[in-house]
């Protein structure tokens, strides 16, 4: 279970920085907000998941010191694709906690899982990218 | 007892679907009457999989989403996306169950709840995202991922409807 609980703490690591560079690229007022709002809940996951590793006594990779974008983001429409593939890639890595953990747990995870998906949503409605959504959300495609 | 009451309702032609559609009153009355009159019954069918009513929610959605988009071609883009997402848990739903699906899937006719509109999809998903959050909960570790992504898909599709 450590395995699975870094692996999602790493990828709500790289959300956040993600949206710090996503949220610049959007329009004011309402597109920033759900991008800030989205910051924010990686960062509450984020903390959260550092406390139960700590209790675990498991270590932890230290964040790295850079990432690594997959495109470059210069614009909106590069912001909005780069907010999907995040919230994507942090469904991917909660899915994989659930049949490691049970109970209160698992549904925390089920959660984490559910609200990425439903972020992912919006971004593609304001992106215009369809299927608005994936079929089955968490489950790596390649 | 339970047993009992599904062999009356194959008996009395409902699909389960339907009959899971019906009051959980009216399922307890048939179960009831069941007890006394059906003691003798040979072989009462196996408990239906925890992952069953999950499936027929599935072809339910899937089959009220096609109807819509039949009826609102201007919805037609958004829905079939959906109805075709409900149709691809169902496949995986009955190989883990190790069941086949209904031929032909289920009738657009299925089961017609409630007004047939984006709003009330809406319902039916958030409903729907329940039952999946639940038996997910209290799925064994091997079918919670798959569960897991039913049940956030639906919810993703309640936000794609509003």
């Amino acid at each position: 279970m450590k395995e699975q609980l870094a692996g999602a703490l790493a990828a709500e690591e790289a959300a956040i920085w993600a949206y710090g560079l996503i949220g610049v690229h959007l329009r004011e007022g309402s597109e920033q907000n759900q991008a800030r709002a989205a910051e924010d809940e990686h960062r509450v996951r984020r903390d959260d998941l550092v406390d139960r590793l700590a209790r675990l006594q498991a270590s932890t990779a230290p964040t790295p010191a850079g990432y690594e974008l997959p495109f470059p983001v210069e614009d909106r429409a590069s912001a909005l694709k780069l907010a999907v593939q995040i919230e994507d890639g942090v469904g991917q890595a909660w899915r994989v906690v659930l049949p490691v953990t049970e109970n209160a747990d698992r549904t925390e995870a089920l959660s984490a899982l559910t609200d990425a998906a439903v972020r992912a949503t919006k971004w593609r409605k304001l992106a215009k990218i369809t299927p608005l959504t994936l079929i089955f959300p968490g489950r790596p495609t390649a | 007892m339970v047993l009992t009451g599904s062999v009356r309702m194959s008996d009395s032609g409902h699909t389960r679907r339907r009959v899971l559609g019906a009051s959980g009153a009216l399922a307890g009355l048939v179960t009831l009457s069941g007890c006394g009159l059906f003691d003798d019954d040979p072989e009462p069918a196996p408990a239906p999989d925890a992952l069953q009513p999950l499936l027929d929610e599935a072809l339910t959605l899937a089959a009220a989403h096609t109807r819509v988009a039949l009826a609102q071609p201007a919805l037609a883009a958004k829905l079939t996306p959906l109805a075709e997402a409900h149709r691809a848990h169902a496949v995986e739903l009955a190989r883990v169950i190790g069941t086949t699906l209904p031929s032909g899937g289920a009738a657009p006719s299925a089961a017609t709840t409630g007004a047939d509109t984006a709003a009330a999809l809406r319902k039916s998903e958030q409903a729907a995202q329940k039952t999946a959050a639940a038996a997910c909960r209290s799925a064994p570790a091997e079918r919670a991922a798959l569960v897991g992504s039913i049940a956030a898909a639906r919810a993703s599709h309640a936000e794609a409807l509003r």
